[in-house]
């Protein structure tokens, strides 16, 4: 009985490390020749494909980097992803606040609408804020992304949030109101130093959601003055035909600064989930 | 007698008065409804009114830059009557069932085997969730890069020099192949998200379970189907109704990978009324094609809000 459950259990443990090589396999293949083709000269990249880099050369990235507008839209980007952050979590953080800790008539509503935006998908909202766009006279401007982004930011950030302060204990903040601090002073010295590393997860997150979105700044911008990475990026397709080591270049740069901040805050992604769903 | 105790008297006296106010709107109500201000009008400006003026929009013939004319139902009825809007809504479904399942079923492996004492965990888990932190549209590209036709492409390379195939396979503009290349693609990025929501959701199991499971000599598949999965229930449902709505939604992987081709294969809703509204200038009529998904987005929606609520 023993031995066969030793065996069982030694077959179980070698079943989930096949699996794992699998999907490890998977999931970091595409990365890798990503990474690889970035690497090769258009010779290696087109006529003689391999799976290694056999003479790796920066041409491309040198290419992205001096003659392409990629330093333009990644500080378009960069500018876009702060506005939005900055601004999501001043409003998320005053609603949360509002939401958790005070009592009002519609509280219950607040929450519920909050929610409900956030699930309403931009592919329904983006032709009437096209028009909002225009009216505003932000058209082709990354001003326009700087207001629309709010759309899906604020939602979330708030949303997390919530779940955030809802942890921070009552007591700590009652103990202040009756030491005279007052809602806004309480929100300011309490709630805020406390809530400091979960906000910047959020900022963090937010910061994500605003530099990969493409949608709108696909159908809002159209000067490459004024385009964010993503839409920066796929201008390059319709360039050259030989642009795949250039777009991989591009590539891999672009998505240096999530998949860093996916590295530092992945310890909180999880805890962070488990407040409210995330992204897809 | 100081000062203070002047302004508490004060305060009691006036109490009644203020008091009456408060209890109308609650105590906190002036504060709130001040911090709320901003969040509000974000939710106003930003999305009741839009969504409302794309109500108003597909109930009219309106191109840009050109004032609208009002055409009832019509815009819907061209819809329904349109051979590429029937296309475009059995194809919105099965990608969005089958990537819904296949990223569901995925994700469930991964987190199944994160969860066990495996060697590394956290990286493992880090390496795993990846896919998850790479922006959509660089996805895409990547895939389409994979999916090349010719000799260059990595899957075609591999293919062919194993003597798999003996011409090279277009995943992208083989009618047969092109949605399944696309689903794939979107597979490959959405599955971290499933696996996350479940491995948080199995961390929250008690481990007394397991153990009593395995002492009365429950198998490794019991285990799942009579701990595991009915603690997840709720997680499930949740993470599949939030990746409908994201997965549906989706423009990039259809946009960058086929364009919705060959033969209108791959068409979507959210590509299809980007092609009508912005690429043809028909706001009104490329407005209407994600209302005709508006019931089913509202009935997700309600569910979802409900679930989430009483997650908290």
């Amino acid at each position: 009985m023993a031995v066969e459950h030793k065996r069982s259990r030694r077959l179980k443990k070698r079943i989930t490390n096949a699996v794992l090589a699998i999907l490890l396999i998977w999931s970091l293949f595409p990365v890798y020749w990503m990474c690889v083709t970035s690497l090769k000269s258009n010779r290696d990249i087109y006529t003689e494909p391999g799976l290694l880099p056999v003479a790796p050369v920066l041409t491309h990235y040198r290419a992205t980097l001096f003659d392409s507008h990629f330093l333009t839209f990644l500080r378009n980007s960069f500018l876009v992803a702060v506005a939005t952050t900055a601004a999501s979590i001043v409003v998320g953080s005053l609603a949360a606040y509002a939401i958790t800790r005070l009592h009002f008539v519609g509280r219950r509503w607040v929450a519920r609408s909050i929610i409900f935006v956030y699930l309403v998908p931009p592919a329904l909202l983006f032709i009437p804020l096209f028009a909002v766009v225009h009216m505003l006279g932000l058209a082709d401007t990354i001003y326009s992304l700087m207001l629309t982004y709010l759309t899906f930011t604020v939602p979330f950030c708030t949303w997390l949030l919530i779940g955030y302060f809802k942890t921070i204990p009552t007591e700590i903040a009652e103990a202040a109101l009756v030491d005279g601090c007052g809602p806004a002073g309480t929100l300011w010295r309490i709630i805020v130093p406390l809530a400091l590393p979960a906000m910047a997860v959020v900022a963090l997150f937010s910061y994500t959601l605003s530099w990969n979105e493409f949608l709108y700044a696909m159908v809002f911008i159209g000067s490459d003055s004024q385009k964010t990475l993503t839409v920066g990026l796929v201008g390059l397709i319709m360039g050259d035909v030989f642009m795949w080591g250039q777009l991989m270049a591009s590539s891999v740069l672009a998505s240096l600064p999530p998949v860093l901040i996916y590295a530092v805050s992945q310890k909180w992604v999880i805890s962070g989930l488990a407040v409210g769903g995330v992204k897809g | 007698m100081g000062a203070g105790d002047e302004g508490k008297s004060r305060a009691r006296l006036a109490a009644p008065v203020a008091s009456r106010h408060r209890h109308l709107f609650g105590k906190d109500a002036p504060l709130a409804y001040l911090f709320l201000s901003p969040i509000l009008l974000v939710l106003a400006g930003l999305v009741a009114y839009p969504f409302f003026s794309a109500i108003f929009l597909s109930l009219q013939d309106k191109m840009v830059g050109a004032p609208g004319a009002f055409v009832g139902f019509q815009n819907y009825v061209t819809l329904m009557r349109d051979a590429i809007f029937r296309k475009t809504v059995v194809n919105t479904f099965i990608y969005t069932i089958v990537g819904v399942t296949l990223k569901a079923v995925l994700g469930m492996t991964i987190a199944l085997v994160i969860n066990e004492e495996i060697r590394a965990r956290n990286l493992m888990r880090a390496l795993c969730f990846l896919p998850w932190a790479f922006p959509t549209l660089i996805v895409s590209l990547n895939w389409k890069w994979i999916y090349e036709g010719t000799q260059a492409g990595l899957l075609n390379m591999v293919l062919y020099n194993s003597g798999l195939v003996s011409t090279y396979v277009r995943f992208l503009s083989d009618v047969n192949l092109a949605l399944f290349s696309v689903i794939t693609a979107m597979v490959w990025q959405g599955t971290p998200f499933y696996a996350m929501m479940f491995l948080a959701g199995m961390q929250a199991i008690p481990r007394e379970l397991y153990e009593a499971a395995e002492v009365d000599g429950a198998s490794v598949f019991q285990r799942f189907f009579k701990i595991t999965l009915p603690s997840l229930t709720n997680i499930i449902i949740i993470t599949m109704l939030l990746s409908t709505i994201w997965t549906a939604n989706n423009i990039e992987f259809v946009y960058i990978l086929t364009g919705g081709g060959p033969n209108y294969a791959t068409h979507i809703f959210p590509t299809l009324s980007y092609e009508i509204a912005i690429a043809s200038r028909r706001l009104g009529l490329g407005a209407t094609v994600p209302l005709m998904f508006l019931p089913i987005l509202v009935v997700i929606i309600i569910v979802l809000t409900r679930r989430m609520l009483e997650q908290e």
